[in-house]
């Protein structure tokens, strides 16, 4: 057993035969050398075969050279617009294409193709980052399956938008004159631009229904707020004002509500200032990204979430105090402690759909005077605000006939609504404005293609008053339409072009002057416009006790299924874009797959293990799916993740198509809301299956009880702001001459542990700036993912409260851990033997990891062990701090990927731009226009890593040399410190005194991982830092 | 220049012996793609009824010698070249023949492989249009960057646009060449945008369709090169690297365009410290060492990360 603080996974933890045997190598599979070295003559190379051999490839050359040698053609532009010079990128504001609430973001646009999303950062509201979901939906716009125009049902080719807008337009004139109605589905839109069409299209025909819908459900937000202020929204959230976060299976850095604003603003308040920095308690029930980075998470069952807030609400003194329920004791009061010191300063959110519950989390916040501060109801937030009756009303009356038409402007219910198809069925005229063949396009009975939000205009309202203004960047690639234009064609407006301007933009801009008013160019040019409100107090007029009442008298379930968003692919919708899917989950660290999480405890019962496929049943159905074990997971719940299972269309062969198992016909309608804890859930093994094999990334390379993590407790950094550092470091003795960094730039990069969430945006961005393959499933499993950057995430056990242990460590010694302190699994073990021989409590402690997370990327090390072992120098040092990899002189050694003490060299098995097993967007024409042209397209046989975005660096010196000027202090930086939303990467130049970078390295927290083997390297971490009241007390020497 | 003899013999020798293929680049013009297939298949054809026709005739001398024994005759092999081969030592004569088959197919197979790598120096492709630099640069003297306007703000020089070429060609026709008729060049640019030549006004609704022009200089992607940085901050001139353009006809790649070609530049040529900000610690940093001259190399220039990435 090993005697490790951290671990990676269960396999490492455990020291499975497995795991030590396929550690043991850099890489998966050995060569054959013993079958080429071997007597046996069937596989010896002779002399014969040699002149075979040599004879062929001579006889090939000169063959080849026969053939001509491809000519390369130069096409000019006919007439050159003015704005576009070739060879430099231009940006626009525009709108993010997977949030379809609206979320601004600029686009880098090189030679007339959107290449890559950067942060908008005169939207500071929405938070300086992006996430790898946004990032990889680019990727939907040159999508081979995209639709290429009007389609008609049982029609291969395009129809002719005229002759198709007249079908159109007898249908629904046909469907008014039978008197029955028409639905318009729509998501709960804050599209100015589409709620104007709808209004213009209602006026039409009057026999219009607009119907809501969204596939995930806020409603208990919405009614619990109806309820309490008269006003069904989803208030906005200020968590930078928050000094203590309590959130009850809340993921709202993930997937909850708008994530990556939160994401900025918990960042924000996550880093010590003056010894203080925010606290997060997190009661859940699967271990969520945002549980990952509490401070002090307690593992609950989501259905027992009313129960804890009752609890909390009664500790704060919002009702008599109640004995004899389970809540997770201390825990709740030390919480509401912290609460009530911080009242007016704090936020309690809930992640239960249940309007109940929503309505004790208001009690709480009004108790704590959080309205006006850290919960804005006058700003609201205005998406995914639908609410699910206006759909099951639609699905109702649509059994009963009482629908002629359905129009789905840019919703796709058919995947995400289990009853949507049965209604469908029952509605003869059935227009979808989808841009793929999507489920619900696949059954309409028209296709009015519509365009891809990078090429459609449009002005969304995420939040009152804020509003996002989207501008095309590129021409549409194919024939379509936009929805609202379709929408107003068929309403018979006129939709030409007028002096060249499209209809989308002239109906657009009269949108803008007649809502929002002033420079309609200048409001474009900056992409957003912020007009918001003082913000009121809302009065809150509900008596919580019948509520209380209602929560008490809930059943208690034994084992329940939470279906649960996924970081990287949230509702599915742009769940056909493989770089999200090869990201592996923050958490899990899954690429391409769907499973059941489940936790330690229930499979070491039940004798699962990871892999292991079950037969999981409800009451509406029943699917098979693998087993992964969670650590950190509730006992008795169990996951899995919605956004899976899309049908895709034929065409596609690549490892999207039939990608893990759709769950959301499990979703609960029966209460009357969505609810997504499904109790009475059945789990069987299913026999004889095969075990699956995960592509999963967290185990792929060893930590080997190596001290990389480093962390410590807000009250020890207070005391000594080196605290959690006192490792004993070997006195450095260097082989080599050190470099001379004096004069010139320094590049180097600063993490922050502590503002780090390990959301995984940076990984998805790298990989677009640097064109970075996309494998697929089976080669990750082969450990050969090509990401520059990855994110470690490490687990570690807790003392269990109120103990003392003692705990060897790797540089030896025994040393006294406080309780609350990360140990080793044999300590904790020994600290629950009292329970360790009841059966059923034994793995309970498996509930109980930290989470840390690490971003790994090339460390750019002075002394870099690769350099010294490139037998061709294809690794060498700049003088600006660079380790530089120069693919055209890489010969495939691979030695310096075995020599790299971080594991971050990626070595190219394929050709992965030609090879067709590799049918992703890199190798089709398509696919292709979303390489950044200024990054070398790397070959078969070569190895690549982390180039600190020397292209950026090169560019913007270029910049500064042309404009005849010094380089701006921090006037770039790189891909992935551009799009972190929580401001944790600092890049920077080392001898500009007054940049970040600099400021950084002085700090006291900052470290380089591995130091002690003295490779000095340029990229620094900084202590992560938990708010917590136990001491840390690791002195080793 | 420390190109070594041996290095410019053996490219003399490659080069000389690589002529003997035709230039896959001009064929281009003559044959398509099918017309090409469908010859060779036609030889082949052609080649195996020749080889029927050659055996009939092998079997019938048989058969006649068969009959009539006095009739039968040496054949040319037996009497003449048998004899020969005979003579050869069978090492020396399978060594030769090798080595012979060797250097010519070895060239060809140099030649492509060098084109493949983009090592083409004097590449001189036929163009859609017979662009002459001569006249526009040379007689005309117009300044290099009326055209390739990019040149001193992007990587590349860029090729000019249609409307670049018509904002003289609208007029200037040629015709008094062409017996008043427009020159059958320009008429290329008309056919292309849309122009009426004659009436001298554009076509409504005319399928503008883009020149299609043959790219000489062939960087592989591996290496970065950036125009601005050598002509605005460098200050080098178009010649320098492009060669005598004003005097070229039909424009070809003057520099090999080769690695060691940058490097022997960036050896020696130097930064202008001094007049730009960009380099003032440079500059300060040189006059303290007592320098007057720091060469691009010196600067870092010969670094794999500065054109590699």
């Amino acid at each position: 057993m090993s005697s490790n603080n951290y671990w990676k996974g269960v396999e490492e933890l455990e020291q499975t035969q497995e795991f030590v045997s396929s550690n043991a190598n850099e890489f998966s599979e050995g060569l054959p050398l013993e079958k080429i070295f071997s007597n046996d003559d069937a596989t010896r190379a002779n002399r014969r075969d040699f002149l075979k051999y040599f004879g062929f490839g001579l006889g090939a050359v000169t063959l080849a050279a026969c053939n001509k040698t491809p000519l390369k053609k130069a096409i000019p532009y006919i007439e050159k617009p003015d704005n576009v010079t070739p060879g430099v990128p231009l940006f626009y504001a525009s709108g993010s294409v997977s949030n379809s609430e609206g979320f601004p973001v600029l686009v880098k646009v090189r030679e007339g193709r959107p290449i890559k999303f950067e942060p908008n950062k005169e939207a500071a509201y929405f938070g300086g980052g992006l996430d790898g979901l946004g990032h990889s939906a680019i990727l939907s716009l040159y999508d081979t399956n995209r639709l290429k125009g009007a389609m008609k049902a049982r029609e291969h080719s395009p129809t002719e938008w005229k002759k198709f807008d007249k079908e159109v337009v007898i249908a629904l004139k046909k469907t008014t004159a039978s008197g029955k109605s028409i639905a318009l589905i729509t998501n709960g839109s804050t599209s100015l631009v589409t709620n104007q069409a709808i209004a213009d299209f209602t006026a039409k025909y009057s026999n219009t229904e607009v119907v809501s819908y969204e596939p995930i459900s806020y409603s208990g937000i919405t009614r619990a707020n109806n309820t309490s202020f008269g006003s069904a929204i989803i208030p906005a959230y200020n968590f930078e004002n928050a000094d203590v976060i309590v959130s009850f299976g809340a993921d709202f850095l993930g997937t909850w509500i708008s994530p990556i604003k939160f994401h900025s603003d918990y960042g924000s308040n996550r880093v010590p200032k003056d010894g203080k920095m925010s606290k997060h308690y997190q009661f859940e029930s699967l271990m969520s990204l945002t549980g990952a980075n509490a401070d002090i998470r307690v593992p609950i069952k989501m259905s027992n979430v009313g129960q804890h807030l009752i609890a909390l609400y009664r500790e704060l003194g919002g009702a008599t105090a109640h004995n004899g329920m389970e809540t997770a004791g201390n825990t709740i009061k030390q919480a509401a402690e912290d609460l009530k010191a911080a009242k007016g300063k704090c936020l309690v959110v809930c992640g239960s759909n249940n309007e109940q519950d929503q309505i004790l989390v208001n009690a709480i916040n009004i108790l704590l005077n959080n309205y006006g501060s850290t919960i804005d109801t006058t700003n609201y937030y205005k998406g995914q605000s639908a609410d699910e009756s206006s759909f099951e009303s639609f699905t109702k009356k649509a059994k009963s006939g009482a629908y002629g038409a359905v129009i789905t402007l840019d919703v796709n219910p058919t995947y995400s609504n289990d009853a949507a198809k049965a209604a469908f069925a029952k509605i003869p005229v059935r227009i979808s404005t989808a841009i793929t063949m999507d489920e619900t396009s696949r059954n309409a009975t028209h296709v009015a293609t519509g365009l891809h939000p990078l090429e459609s205009w449009n002005i969304q309202e995420p939040y009152k008053g804020r509003f996002i203004l989207s501008q095309p960047t590129i021409s549409p690639v194919f024939d379509g339409r936009a929805a609202t234009t379709s929408l107003l064609a068929w309403a018979g407006a006129d939709v030409s072009d007028k002096k060249e301007l499209s209809h989308a933009y002239n109906y657009t801009k009269s949108v803008f002057i007649n809502t929002i008013g002033g420079n309609f160019n200048a409001a474009i040019e900056k992409g957003v416009i912020e007009n918001t409100s003082s913000v009121n107090v809302p009065s809150f007029n509900v008596t919580t006790e019948g509520i209380i009442e209602t929560i008490s008298s809930r059943k208690k379930t034994e084992t329940e299924l939470i279906l649960y968003q996924k970081v990287g692919v949230r509702d599915g919708t742009y769940g056909n874009t493989p770089w999200a899917h090869e990201m592996p989950d923050p958490v899990s660290k899954v690429t391409w797959d769907n499973y059941l999480s489940v936790s330690m405890p229930d499979a070491k019962k039940n004798d699962w293990k990871n892999g292991d496929v079950l037969k999981v049943t409800t009451s509406t159905g029943s699917i098979e799916i693998p087993v992964l074990i969670q650590p950190g997971q509730s006992k008795g719940t169990y996951g899995i993740a919605l956004g899976y299972g899309r049908v895709l269309p034929e065409e596609v062969k690549n490892d999207l198509k039939d990608l893990g198992k759709n769950v959301y016909p499990m979703v609960d309608m029966k209460s009357g809301n969505a609810n997504y804890t499904i109790a009475g859930v059945t789990f069987e093994k299913v026999a004889g299956a095969r075990l699956y094999e995960f592509g999963i990334t967290q185990t792929h390379y060893s930590i080997e009880g190596r001290d990389i993590i480093r962390e410590a407790s807000l009250d020890a950094f207070r005391k000594d702001p080196k605290a959690g550092q006192h490792f004993h470091k070997p006195k450095p003795i260097s082989l080599w001459h050190d470099h001379d960094y004096s004069k010139g730039h320094h590049w180097a990069m600063a993490i922050d542990l502590n503002s780090c969430t390990g959301c995984s945006a940076c990984i998805v961005s790298c990989s677009i700036e640097n064109n970075v393959p996309i494998v697929g499933r089976d080669e990750v499993r082969r450990r050969r993912e090509m990401h520059w950057l990855r994110i470690d995430r490490y687990y570690s056990f807790e003392a269990p409260e109120a103990k003392e242990l003692s705990v060897s460590i790797v540089y030896g010694g025994n040393q006294t851990v406080a309780k609350g302190e990360y140990m080793s699994q044999e300590k904790v073990m020994e600290a629950y033997s009292d329970n360790s021989e009841n059966e059923d409590t034994a793995y309970d402690y498996y509930q109980n990891v930290k989470v840390a997370h690490q971003p790994m990327m090339c460390q750019h090390c002075d002394n870099a062990p690769c350099e010294t072992v490139c037998p061709v120098l294809a690794t060498t040092h700049s003088t600006e701090g660079l380790n530089q990899m120069t693919y055209n002189r890489c010969i495939g050694t691979k030695y310096c990927g075995n020599n790299c003490p971080y594991k971050v060299r990626r070595f190219n098995w394929f050709r992965y731009n030609e090879n067709e097993k590799f049918d992703y967007h890199f190798s089709n024409d398509l696919g292709k226009m979303v390489i950044n042209p200024d990054v070398t397209v790397r070959s078969r046989g070569v190895m690549e890593k982390c180039s600190f975005c020397v292209q950026r660096i090169q560019s913007a010196k270029l910049t500064a040399k042309r404009d005849n000027r010094k380089l701006g202090t921090d006037e770039f930086t790189v891909a992935c410190a551009q799009t972190c939303p929580s401001n944790a990467i600092v890049f920077g130049d080392l001898n500009d005194k007054t940049s970040e970078i600099s400021k950084l390295y002085k700090n006291e927290r900052s470290y380089h991982v591995i130091e002690e083997i003295g490779t000095k390297p340029s990229v620094q971490y900084l202590t992560k830092i938990r708010n917590k009241q136990e001491s840390i007390n690791k002195n080793i020497h | 220049m420390y190109k070594s003899k041996t290095h410019i013999a053996l490219t003399a020798l490659f080069t000389s012996l690589s002529t003997l293929s035709f230039s896959k680049n001009n064929m281009s013009s003559f044959y398509s793609e099918s017309t090409f297939l469908a010859l060779i298949i036609l030889s082949v054809v052609l080649l195996a009824i020749a080889a029927l026709l050659f055996g009939i005739k092998k079997h019938l001398t048989a058969l006649n010698a068969e009959k009539n024994p006095q009739d039968a005759e040496p054949s040319l092999y037996q009497s003449k070249i048998k004899p020969i081969i005979d003579g050869w030592n069978p090492t020396i004569a399978t060594m030769a023949i090798a080595g012979i088959l060797l250097v010519v197919l070895g060239s060809f197979g140099y030649k492509f492989g060098m084109e493949e790598i983009g090592v083409q120096q004097g590449y001189a492709p036929t163009q859609p249009i017979n662009f002459s630099h001569k006249i526009h640069t040379g007689q005309y003297e117009i300044d290099c960057k009326y055209c390739h306007s990019t040149v001193e703000k992007s990587k590349s020089a860029s090729i000019p646009s249609l409307n670049t070429c018509m904002n003289c060609h609208k007029y200037v026709k040629a015709d008094e060449k062409y017996n008043g008729k427009t020159s059958p060049e320009i008429q290329k640019i008309y056919n292309a945008i849309g122009y009426d030549g004659d009436n001298m006004q554009y076509i409504e609704d005319y399928e503008q369709r883009p020149i299609e022009w043959v790219r000489i200089h062939n960087l592989p992607d591996f290496a970065y090169f950036n125009h601005s940085q050598h002509v605005v901050v460098g200050k080098l001139k178009c010649q320098e690297c492009h060669g005598p353009i004003q005097e070229m006809d039909k424009v070809y790649q003057y520099s090999t365009l080769q690695m060691d070609w940058c490097i022997d530049c960036h050896r020696e040529r130097g930064i202008d410290s001094k007049n730009n900000e960009y380099y003032e610690e440079v500059h300060k940093n040189m006059l303290a060492e007592g320098k007057e001259f720091i060469s691009v190399a010196e600067n870092g220039g010969l670094e794999c990360s500065k054109c590699h990435y």
